[in-house]
Formats: C-alpha cells, sequence, structure tokens
C-alpha cells in the first residue's frame, strides 16, 4: 500500500509542473492574440499547436484560404532556411496587394496574424515574443 | 538584343551586386509560373527550382491576400527577401549581419533600374522564350562578312555600284532563325501507352516555335541539361491542363535516366527543324 501511495505522489508531483508550463505559454499567446485583434488594422489570427486550433477571422468565408495560405508560408520558410542555412526561422511575413499575413512558431504553437496593408507588424511581432 | 545578351546583363548585375555587397549571399529571378530566369554564379540552379517549388503552394494560394508583392523569411542566421517587379520575383539572401537599409537600397533600386534600362533597350519581357529579331522577306537574306567587305573595297575604288548589281549575291533561299532555347523543369510522364522516346510541351511554347518557323510542325525537340547531357527526342503537346503555362516539360523515365535527371530539374529544350 505504502509503495502504491509513493508511486502516485511521485506521478503527481512529476506531472504537475509540466502541466502548468505548458498550459501557461497556449494561454498567454491567446490573451495576446485578443489584444492584438483589438488593434487598428487587424483582420484576425490563426493559432494551431499539435493538440488544439484557434481561429478569429473577421470574414469567415476566408478561413480555408488563409489556414491553407499561413501553413504553406511558414513551411516554405523551414525549406528556405535549411536550403540557405538561415538556422530557425523566427518569422516570415507575407505581403499581398491588400492584406499581409505574419506568421510564427513559438515553441509548439504556430501563430499566423492576418493584417491590412498599413498595419504595423514589427508591433504585433514585439508583442508576440 | 537575344535572350542569352538579356540573361549576361541580369547576370551581371546580380554578381555585381553580391561583389557590393558581401553579406548577400545570394540572389536570382524566377517568373510567377515557376520559369527559372537567372541567378548569380554562387547559386546552383538546383537550389533556385527548390525555392520555386517550396513558395509554389503560397503563390497558388496568395489570391486570398491580393497577390504576393514581397515575401520576408526571418531566420537566425540570416533572411529572405522575396520581392515582385512586374512579373517576375526577386530573390535575395542575406546574412544576419547585413544591412537591410543598404540592401535595400542596392537591390531595390539597381534591379528595377537595369530591368527597366533593358526594356528600354528591347522592350520585349524578360523570358526563356528567347526574343527572336523580326525577319522581314528582304532581311531573311545574309550577305556575308567577306561579300560586305569586298562590296565596300570595290565602292572604293570604283563608283558607286547599282543596287541592282548586288542582286547575285543575294541569296534567294530565306534562312531559317536561330532555335530557341526554352528553360523549363522537370516533370514525370508514366502510364501504359506512354511512348518512352516522346517528352511532352506547353502547347503555347510549341504554338511559338511553329508560328517562328512559319507554321512547320515541330516534331522533334533537343534536350540538353545544365551538365551538358542532351538528347534529341520526339515531342507532343502537353495533356493535362494542371501543367500547362508552368514552363514544365514531362519526361519519360527512360529519357530522365539517359539525360541523369530527375523531376524539379531544369534543362534547355529547343526545337529541331530540318
Amino acid at each position: 500500500m505504502t509503495k502504491k501511495k509513493r508511486s502516485l505522489e511521485d506521478v503527481t508531483a512529476l506531472s504537475e509542473p509540466i502541466a502548468t508550463e505548458e498550459a501557461t505559454p497556449v494561454s498567454d499567446i491567446r490573451t495576446n492574440l485578443e489584444e492584438i485583434k483589438t488593434w487598428d488594422g487587424v483582420i484576425g489570427y490563426i493559432l494551431r499547436n499539435t493538440t488544439s486550433a484557434a481561429i478569429d477571422l473577421k470574414d469567415p468565408t476566408k478561413i480555408i484560404d488563409y489556414a491553407i495560405l499561413s501553413s504553406s508560408a511558414l513551411e516554405a520558410s523551414e525549406e528556405l532556411c535549411k536550403l540557405f542555412n538561415l538556422g530557425k526561422v523566427k518569422d516570415i511575413i507575407v505581403e499581398g496587394k491588400d492584406t499581409k499575413v505574419l506568421s510564427l512558431t513559438v515553441e509548439e504553437n504556430r501563430i499566423s496574424i492576418f493584417l491590412e496593408k498599413h498595419a504595423d507588424h514589427e508591433k504585433v511581432l514585439k508583442k508576440l515574443l | 538584343m537575344d535572350n542569352e545578351i538579356y540573361s549576361f546583363a541580369i547576370k551581371s548585375a546580380l554578381d555585381e551586386i553580391r561583389n557590393v555587397c558581401p553579406d548577400i549571399t545570394s540572389t536570382f529571378m524566377f517568373k510567377e509560373n515557376g520559369e527559372m530566369i537567372i541567378g548569380d554564379e554562387k547559386t546552383p540552379e538546383k537550389t533556385m527550382v527548390q525555392v520555386v517549388d517550396a513558395f509554389d503552394g503560397v503563390f497558388e494560394k496568395a489570391n486570398a491576400i491580393g497577390h504576393v508583392e514581397c515575401i520576408t523569411v526571418d531566420g537566425s542566421n540570416g533572411r529572405v527577401n522575396i520581392s515582385c517587379l512586374n512579373d517576375l520575383y526577386f530573390v535575395t539572401v542575406t546574412s544576419r549581419k547585413a544591412d537591410i537599409n543598404y540592401v535595400n537600397t542596392i537591390t531595390r533600386v539597381l534591379i528595377p533600374t537595369i530591368l527597366r534600362l533593358l526594356e528600354r533597350i528591347n522592350p520585349a519581357p524578360l523570358k526563356n522564350n528567347p526574343v527572336l529579331p523580326e525577319i522581314k522577306p528582304n532581311a531573311r537574306v545574309s550577305l556575308p562578312m567577306e561579300t560586305e567587305e569586298a562590296v565596300t573595297e570595290t565602292d572604293e575604288e570604283t563608283e558607286i555600284e547599282k543596287p541592282e548589281e548586288k542582286e547575285p549575291e543575294i541569296k534567294p533561299e530565306p534562312l531559317l532563325p536561330e532555335p530557341p532555347v526554352n528553360q523549363l523543369i522537370v516533370e514525370n510522364l508514366g502510364g501504359l501507352l506512354v511512348p518512352s522516346d516522346t517528352v511532352r510541351i506547353d502547347n503555347v511554347i510549341l504554338s511559338q516555335w511553329e508560328e517562328l518557323y512559319q507554321g512547320k510542325k515541330i516534331e522533334e525537340v533537343e534536350i540538353e541539361t545544365f551538365d551538358g547531357k542532351s538528347t534529341k527526342c520526339k515531342v507532343k503537346p502537353i495533356k493535362d491542363s494542371k501543367y500547362e503555362g508552368k514552363g514544365m516539360v514531362q519526361m519519360p523515365e527512360k529519357i530522365q535516366l539517359a539525360l541523369e535527371i530527375k523531376k524539379g530539374e531544369l534543362v534547355r529544350a529547343k526545337p529541331i527543324v530540318e
């Protein structure tokens, strides 16, 4: 009995900090993204990790296109960094005629923020890093 | 100005940019349809093709943001910038310590200026389909250099000859224009009924070639790799619409093996006209 109790305590002791470590950044990121979304020129965001995804866009009809674009951009940037030995991808900005997308990876979380052309992406980047 | 000179001008400019700014580690240009244009001497063709492939999905989905104008990838050891100049994408890879303002001043001013200049010298699109000189009926005849010199010498010694007297020296048979060279990306071609000696090329390119040779049907092409290997094979237009207009050549495995190339690599193709 004593042995069983000890092992259970060990599990609890081990699992607690891990759970805290994982939960904090994601919730922090989401809080930051919610704040960023209120800023001028911000269209919305996509936050994804291995277990969940959160999408908040003003125009829901563009969700699929935006999701594919941001995912392709992150994959392409990783490929590019490998090809030219640029190390780890910090961020990628894809600017179109009307809109721009800022994508980055924070730990396991892939973040894409969609902005109007005039919006300050540097400010967004500072807030997230 | 033909395409080779055009490419040479751009290539020289890219090399010079790297000399002026050593923090630029690589520069090259490509067309939106994936057709390669030109790169500096230190950037391998293979790398350029891989970059174009990597961004294919981004360009495809860029309609959602109103087409790509600029892409910036920030890595821990450097940065890549892809900027759109008309229908061309200009790629600059810089080291981490590079002064971005200086790099931008050089690339965003110099390259558009050179392109504008080339456009003004010869207002033809910068593409791999070479710009061939317009062949007028009278201009088809060519006087060999020796003949021209001989005429000049005669002019100096005697009175001015009448134009009609030159006629016997003119060859009446029209000369065929130099075969155009197109750079194309290799794509696999397979299936049970696919002949192993035939490649498939974009119908637009075949039409351009046929137009150039006054409607003569192009049935054979010469494919040359950048390693210098070449082969002659039959040619037919691409059937699959998804490969149209993308600067691709569909090639059976047998030809790929003979040329020691594979899917995604770049080759040169030119028509064979007898």
